[in-house]
């Protein structure tokens, strides 16, 4: 069974309706929601002819303003985002909602590992939990993918250093057959790539799945093609999934296909290149900022979500899995809050 | 030790005792004097560089100070504190200038003032200075070359880190303190003490909003209505909206259907200057407007929100009362509707800085102004003048806080 089974033209006839139920629900569900598509002239009833038609919410109002379709005594947990500026997003579950995120989470990834739990070696340090200062985003994202894997292997030792031993030790019990590699992808060229390529390891039965974005390495002029090739000539790991995702959408998990050649959307989810200067969409090919549509949110107004991010559709029904095929091409900059007068004692 | 980097006269890190040794000494010809010529001269002679179309044509804000600083606005400003019989004007000593790291020219105009009535300065320019300040500090500097040396003597603009110890030694020295900055930084300022008979001045933040009297906007000809948008856009676009005077939302004064009718008229207007001057509103700013009007109506303050393009957003106010002072980003117009201006009087609030205005009389502002009977607002000024820099300022009169009176009473 896979999630990516939809062309174009079918995902966008069966998201419509279930997108345009959604608005509904949330408009009923959250005065809040409710008083903003009134602000913007979406009266209930209106007629959508095309999903891009939907109104969509710049995502960072999530971390100012809370933003729920469940009455407090139906929240079960509350999801936050990492943030570098302090501010996090609130995302309210109530149970529904988060047994959705774990079912279709796993869904996804079971697409590329299978339904099995396997060997999983973690590009990243045990210290990421036991130094609690330092439990951050990527704490929460290593934690959050251990549930697909066993036996889990630390590439890092305590102090952040490369650990071969470890990882040799690893490869003997369990090399030869398929196991999980995970981490960020910064780190996964830093340290498991050269590790690997230093003492000769053979990858080729891991299945490596990796998110974080390009930034830093680029002063590396490592892209995307360039990793995988590296990865496949020096370490014979060809099974590799880069992955996008968000805390504001939740159980969504935009998927790199197996042939390396962009982002894929599960059934339930498409993305959207829109113009900055208009926002209307641009065509494939052409740059802009990412709009993020998901059926899954009905805890939480987050089913059409204009990122921060910047993305390129390469090309629709054209590529290993079915709909559009895309890549992140990195974060748009952050236009400052500003005070009147401020801060020149307090940034000197 | 603690030092300081020197940026007028350029210089290199010198220590901050060495700094106020320095300013200690009796200038070349005698101390300063209110009105100096000899500092009369050399803001002249600067106002003329940074008039040159060079500058001015980099940096239009620097053609404003230039015109400032011209030698009849100089005499203006230091007629304020002419003396009279019985009551001499003398210069407060030193003056210490902390101003904000954002709005990169203020500095100079409170600095110019403090100089032209005879103190010695000490200025604070921040580390990220950059463009404006920049452009300022080079000409400062060149103007120095045929000042009188007196002007080398007695003033100071200085960059430093992070150093209390710095801020510590100049604050005690001082026998007035100038702060410009958000309400934290001004906080964070007076931990500082000063010499017992010294005192601060102090610019925390404000906000700002316009009003327009419907009737008299429909009665303008089409050329005053032209020259109010563009008079609203060099308010609101220059320094991104915000700049404490940048308006954050404009009032309507009027019936409501005659509003609705200036409301869309201004609004055409307006998107006929932006297409002529093209302001950049880069992706992240367009964010920004969405992110901070959609909050708005999320909040319930707005009930409408309209973007005639990424440098464009209107936004209907819920009520009158509900006035968001916060920045929102640049080309943003939150907008409400009263019957009278005495209506927005229970809305002003201390922060409020500057309100500008366009059909409305004088007879009416005054009114308004007795109403509000000084709990918020210092400026009342015609649409168009929000950022032009006058010797009073946030309800002081400068000269008057740079000076101070030694009288002689005989019998």
């Amino acid at each position: 069974m896979t999630l990516f089974t939809l062309g174009q033209a079918d995902r966008e006839a069966r998201l419509l309706p279930e997108l345009v139920e959604l608005t509904e629900h949330h408009r009923a569900a959250s005065p809040e929601y409710a008083r903003l598509l009134a602000a913007l002239g979406h009266p209930p009833g209106r007629r959508y002819a095309r999903v891009a038609d939907l109104p969509w919410l710049p995502v960072r109002l999530f971390k100012h303003h809370v933003l729920k379709s469940i009455p407090d005594d139906e929240v079960f947990t509350v999801l936050t985002s990492s943030g570098t500026t302090g501010e996090v997003s609130r995302i309210y579950l109530d149970k529904a909602a988060a047994s959705v995120q774990q079912r279709m989470l796993s869904a996804t990834m079971q697409t590329v590992i299978g339904g099995r739990r396997l060997p999983m070696l973690l590009v990243d340090t045990r210290a990421l939990f036991t130094k609690r200062r330092s439990f951050s985003a990527r704490g929460a994202g290593v934690l959050g993918m251990m549930n697909f894997g066993r036996d889990h292997t630390f590439v890092l030792d305590e102090q952040d250093r490369p650990d071969p031993e470890a990882v040799r030790s690893f490869l003997a019990r369990h090399g030869d057959q398929p196991f999980l590699i995970f981490g960020f992808t910064f780190m996964t060229w830093l340290y498991l790539y050269e590790l690997a390529r230093e003492h000769r390891l053979d990858l080729s039965n891991g299945i490596l799945i990796h998110s974080g974005g390009w930034k830093k390495l680029a002063d590396r002029a490592v892209d995307n093609d360039e990793f995988r090739r590296r990865f496949a000539q020096e370490t014979g790991l060809r099974h590799i999934h880069n992955f996008y995702g968000m805390v504001e959408q939740i159980g969504l998990t935009f998927l790199e296909g197996p042939d390396g050649g962009g982002l894929y959307c599960p059934d339930f989810s498409d993305v959207i290149v829109r113009d900055p200067a208009t926002w209307r969409e641009v065509p494939v090919g052409t740059p802009g900022v990412v709009q993020v549509i998901s059926t899954l949110p009905r805890s939480y107004p987050g089913h059409l979500l204009l990122t921060e991010d910047r993305g390129v559709v390469h090309g629709v029904d054209d590529g290993a899995w079915p709909g559009k095929r895309f890549s992140i091409l990195g974060r748009l900059p952050r236009a400052e809050a500003r005070g009147c007068s401020d801060t020149f004692a307090a940034a000197a | 030790m603690s030092t300081v980097v020197e940026r007028f006269p350029a210089g290199g890190p010198v220590t901050v005792e060495d700094l106020l040794a320095a300013l200690r000494s009796a200038p070349t010809d005698g101390p300063l004097t209110v009105g100096d010529e000899r500092v009369v001269e050399f803001l002249v002679a600067f106002a003329r560089r940074l008039l040159r179309p060079a500058v001015a044509r980099r940096h239009p804000e620097l053609a404003s100070l230039g015109f400032f600083l011209r030698r009849g606005e100089l005499a203006r400003v230091r007629d304020r504190v002419a003396e009279t019989p019985g009551e001499l004007r003398f210069p407060r000593g030193l003056v210490f200038h902390v101003p904000p790291a954002n709005v990169d020219t203020i500095f100079v105009y409170s600095w110019a003032l403090a100089a032209l009535a005879g103190n010695s300065n000490v200025v604070r320019i921040s580390s990220r200075s950059a463009g404006a300040a920049d452009a300022v500090l080079d000409a400062l500097n060149e103007t120095l070359a045929d000042a009188h040396p007196a002007l080398r003597e007695t003033q100071r603009m200085v960059t430093y880190g992070r150093d209390d110890a710095v801020t510590a030694a100049l604050s005690v020295a001082a026998d007035l303190r100038v702060i410009w900055g958000g309400d934290g930084s001004v906080t964070d300022l007076r931990r500082h003490p000063l010499a017992p008979h010294a005192r601060d001045v102090t610019f925390p933040d404000r906000s700002s909003f316009t009003v327009i009297g419907v009737a008299g906007w429909l009665a303008a000809s089409e050329a005053e209505r032209d020259a109010a948008a563009l008079g609203l856009y060099n308010d609101a676009y220059w320094f991104d909206q915000a700049a404490c005077s940048s308006p954050r939302a404009v009032y309507w004064i009027g019936p409501a259907a005659d509003a609705a009718t200036a409301q869309a008229d201004l609004r055409a207007r307006l998107r006929a200057v932006l297409d002529g001057k093209r302001p950049e509103v880069d992706a992240a700013m367009a964010v920004q407007k969405r992110v901070a009007t959609y909050g708005l109506a999320v909040e319930g303050t707005a009930t409408g929100i309209r973007f005639d393009g990424n440098d464009l957003a209107t936004v209907e106010l819920t009520g009158p009362g509900d006035i968001p002072r916060r920045w929102l980003g640049v080309g943003t117009f939150p907008q409400a509707r009263v019957d009278a201006l005495a209506d927005l009087a229970p809305v002003v609030v201390r922060r409020d800085q500057t309100v500008t205005h366009f059909g409305l009389d004088a007879a009416e502002l005054t009114a308004f102004a007795r109403t509000v009977a000084g709990r918020g607002i210092d400026r009342l000024v015609p649409i168009g003048t929000a950022l032009d820099f006058a010797a009073t300022w946030d309800g002081y009169d400068l000269m008057r806080e740079f000076t101070r009176i030694t009288t002689v009473g005989v019998r």
